[in-house]
């Protein structure tokens, strides 16, 4: 459905997107995640046929990323998603729905079938007086009065409070379940995890790492062991050796003791080190990596979800020549940590 | 092209709803009141002029009998109030007092002695007793039925400012009010009306009667059209030389000053549009609120056009509605046309640039004054030069005169506007796109986006590849955004030469010399530095000259457009020879020479821009000053060839 080849974006001297290939299958939700400044929004930007690709080849459903006709198959939700805040909400998806050329009576279907599924009430008041859960599912409901084939969502649940949040990634599980395609990026990789069948991680605006989610984290992560005790295991050279992090030594966790190590030949050096200080092994868990893991391993810096402030956050989209004017200080606003994150 | 219609319509229908929406009912009601209080004291104060009110009126008190010859005068005289004369007391309930046949009598002569308080108050009213007495003189020669009697010499006094070299062409006025030698309508105020002895009519009353013109010959002043609404009245006719028989000193050159007037008020509602108009493109840039919108199939162009397409529409409405109510045609709504469409492609193009509402309001309100000053000034002159063709105003100008306006006059007036409008809308459209609409950057760099956005990529290859149909296409470009510049260098040294025209020829020219030489090679060179500046062209020296040569080529093609100015006649004032010249005034030249001025210009324009690429290749510094140079080049060579023609 969606296929990417060599793409590449640039900004006078700076690449967005380097080299970028993917491709999407009909019915598949696929996620794009990265740090910020890695590419994804400018890759979906292009996908939306938004922001013309420097170098490269971009087909939707079909049609070349710059074909009207690719628009009328595609719903695009930026990150953003401000409206015309003096219209409400029946009257702005209606404007939509009238861009699109859909005829009245199915646009007013599609506009009730999408408001009642997303719960959204006060369909007769100001776009300027609701709240931004209310907003964000208007806009939503935008991305699909023309019932596209396509649906390019860049962080759907930005900003949402939980509960509307797992709305959201329901509503997209449920977009899967009647056939469309989603390519969605998110800062909160569990919302990746929860509803993405494969996806890509991006980095300074290259791919590094695609596949499944279990595949990737069969790749970029390792399953460690939990060996708890009832004494603190002998402090020999065979322990030290067996620890999956030297620098994270057993620790005292209530009235019992946890060592951390990558394999069960470390487990036995555990169970031998307990045996030779008077105690035992009581109990012994296992641990699978988490997307989050995975994506510090891959980038070698916390995901964004973590991110606590500072400079150097980069919107990918904004220019980025060193222009010296505004957008240079919205470029380096630090960027906020979305909501939910841990 | 019938679905991009139904787009745009779409849009435009849409655009009128939210428009609607955004407004508060009490602030539209507030600003409705508002424009009608506006409007009240306009028409009031026109009212006024029309029945000849006076704010000196009854100022001085004059004792005169009611059987008295000056009784008549008096009573005539707005600042005059007559009083009896029994029981009147000099200096207490009169000011001056008339004591008729009082003094010595003889059969022929009547006498008459004047009395007036020692006061200062007293010789004004003396003083105004006499010109009223003088200006009844005038109103009863004007009415004498024998008018050789009544002017035994009459001298015929002809205005003749405005010439023109289309005006032979067919005419798109109302009717040929009195420019029946095709010598400039209406400006030919003939004090003698006729040669049967029956004088020239009644003449406008010095205070205005009913502003018909059915009796008065063509005054070139102010005159009013039969017709209904606010029919344009002579407001102070004797002062603007509306009289058309009278003494010498009682007749003045036309000033148009109520047309004039009237044409302004076409103007005034565009301020309010531009204001709504420019909130409305700004809207979408705002926290990226048309994204979505351009995710639709629309192209940017559908959009565009959605979006003003009510706003053109409203100034059209708004446009016949003050031609109706102000008795102008079809012609003043066609005049003003392409100045509405200039006020919103400006404001677009701001409104694409602005950063913030803040900065939209100096953008709308440098709009509002630049393009009114450019409409109002040149029409200050109608029937006196040229120059004034400059606005579409003066069309409005003449039609509410009631006079003919040629075709070519009329193209001469609107098409560099209406294609600056165009121009103007490509530019702004040019960074309505998600890559430049929502990023924030100062004015001038967005203003260079918008060029550098319309240019094709021109890479560093040797000579030979100069034929490569790629580049071609691409130096192509660059000829092609040079061209585009020509109206607004048009524009620009129309303003120069209505600016500049009423100083001394010993200033003028050379100061008007330079300046055009400066707007040329900005025009020829800005788009370079843009393409430069945004990585469009290779920072060689060989790219450098070859884009500055495709920008001379460009620029000299387009501007053989100008010898429209040669065909209108604004090379017969000696700055516009000085500022056209290098286009008119080739006569008499041999033919070597005339070929050899008509590509002159291109040696001149290939030299100078190519030494301003190179400049704008390097940097901002070496841009700035290579531009300067350039600029001392060709105000050289348009000293030389101002010298050449005299």
């Amino acid at each position: 459905m969606i296929e990417v080849a060599g793409l590449r974006k640039t900004y006078g001297d700076f690449a967005a997107v380097v080299d970028s290939d993917f491709s999407v299958e009909e019915g598949e939700v696929f996620g794009i995640v990265g740090p910020n400044g890695a590419g994804k929004t400018t890759t979906l930007k292009v996908l939306a046929g938004l922001v013309d690709p420097t170098e490269g080849d971009v087909e939707v459903a079909g049609f070349p990323s710059d074909d009207p006709e690719m628009r009328r198959r595609l719903g695009f939700l930026p990150e953003e998603s401000p409206l015309y805040e003096e219209m409400t909400p029946l009257s702005y998806l209606n404007f939509f729905a009238d861009l699109y050329d859909v005829p009245s009576e199915v646009a007013d279907e599609r506009i009730e079938a999408a408001l009642d599924r997303l719960e959204l009430d006060h369909r007769d008041r100001r776009l300027g007086d609701m709240s931004k859960g209310m907003k964000r599912k208007v806009a939503i409901a935008r991305s699909l009065v023309n019932d596209p084939d396509v649906l390019v969502y860049d962080e759907p649940a930005s900003g949402l409070d939980p509960v509307t949040t797992n709305s959201v990634l329901e509503f997209t599980r449920e977009l899967r379940a009647a056939g469309k395609t989603v390519v969605f990026s998110a800062h909160n990789l569990y919302h990746v995890e929860s509803v993405c069948d494969r996806v890509v991680v991006m980095n300074e605006g290259r791919i590094v790492a695609r596949g499944s989610v279990d595949g990737i984290r069969e790749r970029h992560g390792e399953t460690t062991y939990h060996v708890f005790t009832d004494v603190a295991p002998a402090a020999g050279e065979r322990l030290i050796e067996a620890l999956a992090d030297p620098d994270a030594p057993t620790e005292e966790v209530g009235d019992r003791f946890r060592t951390v190590v990558p394999d069960m030949d470390a487990v036995e050096a555990v169970r031998a080190a307990a045996a030779e200080a008077g105690g035992e092994v009581v109990d012994i868990r296992t641990r699978e990596p988490s997307l989050e893991d995975v994506f510090l391993d891959i980038v070698g810096r916390p995901m964004p979800g973590r991110y606590t402030g500072g400079g150097g956050a980069v919107d990918e989209t904004r220019d980025t020549a060193g222009d010296g004017g505004e957008g240079d200080d919205e470029r380096n606003r630090p960027a906020e940590p979305p909501e939910g994150a841990e | 092209m019938i679905d991009r219609l139904r787009r745009v319509l779409r849009v435009a229908r849409w655009e009128v709803a939210r428009a609607g929406g955004g407004v508060d009912r009490r602030t539209l009601a507030a600003a409705l009141a508002l424009l009608l209080v506006a409007g009240g004291v306009l028409g009031g104060g026109l009212a006024v002029g029309a029945v000849g009110l006076d704010v000196d009126r009854d100022v001085y008190r004059v004792a005169v009998d009611g059987d008295s010859p000056y009784a008549d005068a008096v009573e005539e005289a707005p600042a005059l109030t007559p009083v009896p004369v029994e029981g009147a007391d000099l200096g207490d309930t009169a000011d001056l007092v008339v004591f008729d046949g009082g003094g010595s009598r003889t059969d022929a002569v009547e006498t008459v002695a004047v009395r007036a308080s020692d006061t200062r108050k007293g010789e004004a009213a003396a003083a105004e007793f006499r010109a009223a007495v003088e200006a009844h003189n005038e109103r009863l020669m004007a009415a004498e039925e024998n008018a050789t009697a009544a002017f035994p010499v009459t001298v015929t006094l002809r205005y003749v400012g405005r010439t023109s070299a289309l005006d032979e062409g067919s005419t798109l006025g109302e009717d040929d009010g009195g420019s029946d030698d095709g010598s400039g309508g209406g400006t030919g105020g003939d004090a003698e009306g006729g040669d049967d002895g029956s004088g020239g009519g009644t003449g406008g009353d010095a205070e205005g009667d009913d502003g018909d013109t059915s009796e008065t010959a063509p005054t070139g002043g102010d005159t009013a059209t039969d017709g209904g609404g606010l029919a344009v009245p002579s407001v102070g006719g004797g002062t603007f030389g509306a009289d058309t028989v009278g003494s010498p000193g009682s007749i003045s050159p036309p000033f148009p000053f109520v047309s004039l007037l009237l044409a302004f008020v076409f103007l005034v509602p565009m301020n309010f549009l531009i204001q709504a108009y420019g909130s409305s493109v700004l809207d979408e840039r705002t926290n990226r609120r048309g994204e979505p919108m351009l995710v639709t199939p629309l192209s940017p162009v559908d959009i565009v056009a959605g979006k003003t397409l009510p706003y053109v529409a409203a100034a059209l409405v708004v446009t016949a509605l003050i031609a109706l109510g102000v008795g102008g045609g079809v012609l003043s709504v066609l005049a003003v046309l392409p100045v509405a469409l200039t006020f919103l492609a400006a404001t677009f193009v701001g409104a694409m640039f602005a950063r913030s509402f803040k900065e939209l309001t100096f953008v709308t309100v440098g709009v509002s004054v630049l393009l009114t000053t450019y409409a109002f000034v040149p029409a200050i002159f109608t029937n006196v030069t040229p120059v004034a063709l400059v606005s579409p105003l003066t069309l409005v100008v003449f039609d509410l005169q009631g006079e003919a306006v040629s075709a070519g006059e009329a193209l001469f007036s609107t098409v560099p506007m209406a294609l600056g409008s165009a121009l103007l809308f490509g530019l702004g459209l040019g960074v309505y796109r998600e890559e430049d609409m929502f990023t924030q950057k100062p004015v001038p760099r967005k203003f260079l986006d918008a060029l550098a956005v319309r240019l094709s990529p021109v890479e560093d290859v040797a000579l030979a590849g100069l034929v490569d149909r790629g580049r071609l296409r691409a130096l192509g470009s660059v000829a092609f955004l040079t061209a585009c510049t020509i109206p607004f260098v048009f524009v620009a040294e129309l303003l120069a030469v209505a600016t500049l025209f009423a100083l001394p020829v010993t200033v003028s020219v050379p100061v008007l010399l330079v300046t055009i030489a400066f707007v040329e090679e900005v025009a020829k060179s800005v788009g370079l530095y843009a393409g430069f500046e945004r990585d469009v062209f290779a920072r060689t020296d060989r790219v450098a000259v070859a884009v500055g040569v495709a920008s001379a080529v460009g620029f000299f093609l387009a501007e053989k457009a100008t010898a429209v100015a040669q065909a209108v006649g604004l090379t017969e004032l000696y700055v516009g020879r000085a500022a056209f010249g290098s286009v008119a005034g080739g006569a008499g030249l041999s033919p070597v020479t005339a070929v050899a001025l008509l590509f002159a210009p291109l040696l001149l324009h290939g030299f100078a821009t190519t030494v301003a690429a190179v400049g704008a290749s390097r940097d901002r510094t070496y841009y700035v000053l290579t531009l300067a140079l350039a600029t001392l080049v060709h105000a050289a060579y348009n000293f030389g060839v101002v010298s050449l023609h005299g």
